[in-house]
């Protein structure tokens, strides 16, 4: 049992981190939020030079060939920075889906993939648990669920509605095209199988940013505890607003082994990678929203101004929330799991890979 | 104990829905169900006129006295008017703090010449009113204020800076809560001075709120006066006199505000059973908690108003701030996971959130304003439980 990172993953984790520290500040997101479509290709250029949109990519394709656990602490360091671009589900989501594709659209895999690795080429997934996909605008491909199928569609294929979210970072659109044998990449079993992994890793994808979110809150909110005084003193000397941020503390810790469980499970392809991360993405999402609310309560009114950088991550804890699956639906998961007959709960099961 | 409303009361619920059916429409019909929480910056001058129409038919300060021109209603009357003004979706009020607070307070601690003076303005829905209590330095911590009034050639000059001021800039008056003598601290050397807003001194610059609208401002006082005479009490009484009128916010109007938060629960409810949340048992019992939570609040509120007004009450009164706060903020989330994924798709651009993403923003500000929950925890348990008091809460 050994729940540490390898000196690599820490080393190249502390890397990203000190990287999106200088460059994707709060100043920075607000100029993104004032641009047309909201994105930089010179911000996405730097990630792919670091390496990031390589990383799940196969090395027949001239990615690093790592999976989620490699992913992980620098999906939460995405969260950390409310990074707009959508690094954490091309690297997480679409990458893996077009790489789980059979075998027969190797050329497109290959075609799309080794673009996407170099950072000349975008992804974006549709999914039915999300309403609307995002980042639709600064797709190439873009991989679309119809039924039980999957579908791989050139973005001149497709027209694009775009709809605000209350989170300004992000970009969400609907998707009008026309499904056709030719952009078919898979149907019935394998297409229900790739839309639940789908569904699965975007779930992990927002497990691993709700931490960061939760952190960089807990974060923001601990420096002005220090900084704000009432009765001659900071109000972070007082008790009650002491155990607001301890009360976040406790969830957003004990949400860190969960997830990094669910990224084993899901980099290690287990069977029970799915209630692992339906565990991460309730518990993470939990610590967030906590965050987020008791964050704001520490600020006072200085928390529900949009001059104050908190807003900026509680959105996106907020619109995370609802993306890759709710609470409601993930809870009813595990419900279902824990109440299958002949389900691995006893002592003994805990780290059972069924 | 008498738990229903008599004969005369329900001829007078016909009076009040029958006059909101004549009245609430044509160019008043867009304010339906507008103007509530998180949705205060719209319409206000609609808003204002529709006060207008609402003076003309005798409905503000229905529960003031009669001998200041208030209707002098029953609380049941008065409990009855609120309820049709929310179920015809009657507007928020934009005269709300003078009916609700600069009114009460004048009743009670102004001159006759005051009264005479502000409260006709205030019931004709002419003159409206903003609560200058925070500063930059007095938070919670309201005893900390800075702001400065000395008495200068007959009247007041002020010099200072107000923060969150709601509605500032809708305003023409303003209550504000100023140091007059001069090396003060604390509670004493305050007075409450009442401001004219439209002049040379007063500089209102709105601020931006988490929802992208502006509902509040800074005001900046550099050399500001009003007339001699417009203190309320004496030079001293300042504190006594603001710490009265945050009960008046605890009083009648609490009943409106409830009818208010029926609305939003109804709404929640409807969108629950169109989108089939309804059916699911875990949605389905957080909306009953949350009606359940709306009628303790309402039954104590009756209970309060109608009960001896001696004060053996007050733990209620002191209790119901934390209640409604925490209450609300939970419908906010409660509307937003009934929504699901949709909850984060705005209605347009640029940022035009729903009625109910704005509910949720706000919502988060409702355990912060008029005593965050920390504050008003402290409260019951000093004045209600006399528990030892905190180390530094003089
Ligand atoms: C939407 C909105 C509208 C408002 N409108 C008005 C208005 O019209 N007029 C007006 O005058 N003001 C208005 N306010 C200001 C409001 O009254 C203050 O925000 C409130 O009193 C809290 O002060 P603060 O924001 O400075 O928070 P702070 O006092 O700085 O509090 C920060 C944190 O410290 C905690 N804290 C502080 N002291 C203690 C203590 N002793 N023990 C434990 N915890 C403590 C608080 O609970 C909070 O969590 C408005 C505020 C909002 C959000």
């Amino acid at each position: 049992m050994d729940f540490t990172f390898s000196d690599d993953q820490l080393a190249f984790h502390d890397s990203v981190k000190g990287f999106l520290t200088n460059e994707v500040t709060p100043e920075a997101i607000r100029d993104l939020w004032q641009r047309d479509g909201g994105r930089s290709d010179e911000l996405w250029g730097q990630l792919a030079e670091l390496g990031l949109t390589a990383m799940t990519v196969p090395e027949q394709y001239g990615g690093l060939g790592l999976d989620a656990l490699d992913f992980v602490l620098l999906a939460q360091e995405c969260g950390y920075a409310a990074l707009p671009e959508p690094l954490v589900e091309t690297v997480m989501v679409a990458v893996p889906l077009l790489a789980g594709l059979a075998d027969e659209h190797r050329q497109l895999q290959e075609h799309w993939l080794s673009r996407v690795a170099s950072g000349e080429a975008r992804l974006a997934v549709g999914h039915p648990s999300n309403p609307l996909v995002a980042d639709a605008h600064i797709a190439d491909l873009l991989l679309l669920c119809h039924g039980d199928e999957i579908h791989a569609v050139p973005a001149q294929q497709v027209q694009l509605r775009a709809s605000e979210s209350v989170d300004p970072s992000r970009r969400l659109f609907a998707v009008d095209w026309t499904p056709s044998d030719a952009t078919r990449v898979a149907g019935g079993e394998s297409g229900r199988r790739l839309q639940a992994e789908a569904l699965d890793h975007g779930a992990l994808a927002c497990a691993a940013q709700q931490l960061g979110l939760a952190n960089r809150m807990i974060d923001i909110a601990v420096d002005y505890s220090f900084e704000r005084k009432q009765f001659g003193s900071a109000v972070g000397s007082f008790q009650a607003v002491k155990h607001l941020m301890a009360n976040v503390a406790v969830k957003a810790e004990f949400s860190r082994a969960v997830l990094y469980r669910a990224a084993f499970a899901a980099a290690r392809g287990q069977a029970n990678a799915a209630i692992a991360a339906s565990h991460a993405k309730i518990v993470a999402t939990e610590a967030a929203l906590l965050a987020a609310r008791n964050g704001i309560q520490v600020h006072g009114a200085m928390g529900y101004t949009w001059e104050v950088d908190l807003h900026i991550f509680m959105k996106r804890a907020w619109a995370l929330d609802g993306a890759w699956g709710t609470r409601g639906f993930h809870k009813a998961r595990v419900g279902d799991f824990v109440f299958a007959d002949g389900a691995p709960l006893g002592a003994g099961a805990t780290f059972e890979a069924r | 104990m008498k738990i229903s409303f008599s004969a005369e009361d329900e001829r007078f619920r016909d009076e009040v829905a029958g006059w909101l059916a004549d009245n609430l429409r044509g160019e008043f019909e867009s304010l339906r169900f507008r103007g509530g929480p998180g949705d205060e910056h719209s319409f206000p001058e609609e808003r204002k006129t529709w006060e207008r129409r609402l003076a003309e038919g005798g409905w503000t300060g229905v529960g003031w006295p009669g001998a200041v021109g208030g209707r002098g209603l029953s609380i049941n009357q008065q409990v009855i008017f609120h309820e049709e003004y929310a179920r015809a979706g009657g507007p928020g009020r934009m005269g709300h703090i003078g009916e609700g607070l600069a009114g009460p307070t004048l009743i009670a601690f102004g001159s006759e010449a005051q009264k005479a003076r502000f409260l006709p303005g205030i019931l004709a829905g002419t003159e409206y009113w903003c609560q200058g209590y925070s500063e930059p330095g007095a938070g919670s911590d309201l005893a900390n204020v800075k702001t400065r009034a000395e008495r200068v050639d007959g009247r007041w000059r002020i010099n200072g800076q107000k923060v969150w001021t709601s509605l500032a800039h809708e305003s023409d008056w303003c209550f504000v809560i100023a140091r007059t003598e001069p090396g003060s601290v604390g509670h004493r050397g305050l007075s409450f001075l009442l401001v004219p807003m439209d002049q040379p001194g007063i500089q209102v610059r709105p601020i931006e709120q988490i929802t992208g609208t502006c509902e509040f401002n800074e005001v900046f006082f550099d050399d500001a006066v009003t007339d001699a005479d417009n203190i309320v009490g004496a030079p001293g009484d300042g504190w006594k006199i603001a710490m009265a009128l945050l009960g008046f916010e605890r009083g009648v109007s609490t009943l409106g505000q409830q009818m208010q938060f029926q609305n939003e629960l109804d709404q929640v409810i409807a969108i629950a059973r169109d989108n089939g949340q309804a059916q699911d048992p875990v949605m389905r019992q957080r909306i009953a908690d949350a009606w359940i939570g709306l009628r303790i609040m309402r039954y104590n509120s009756l209970r309060m108003l109608s009960g001896p007004q001696d004060g053996s009450l007050s733990k209620a009164a002191m209790i119901y701030k934390l209640y409604w706060a925490s209450w609300h903020r939970d419908l906010g989330k409660l509307a937003m996971d009934v929504l699901g994924p949709e909850a984060e798709i705005l209605e347009g651009a640029p940022y035009d959130l729903t009625r109910l993403q704005s509910l949720y923003l706000f919502t988060r500000s409702d355990t912060i304003y008029g005593g965050t929950n920390e504050i008003q925890r402290n409260i019951i348990a000093e004045r209600a439980l006399e528990m030892p008091r905190e180390p530094r809460l003089g």
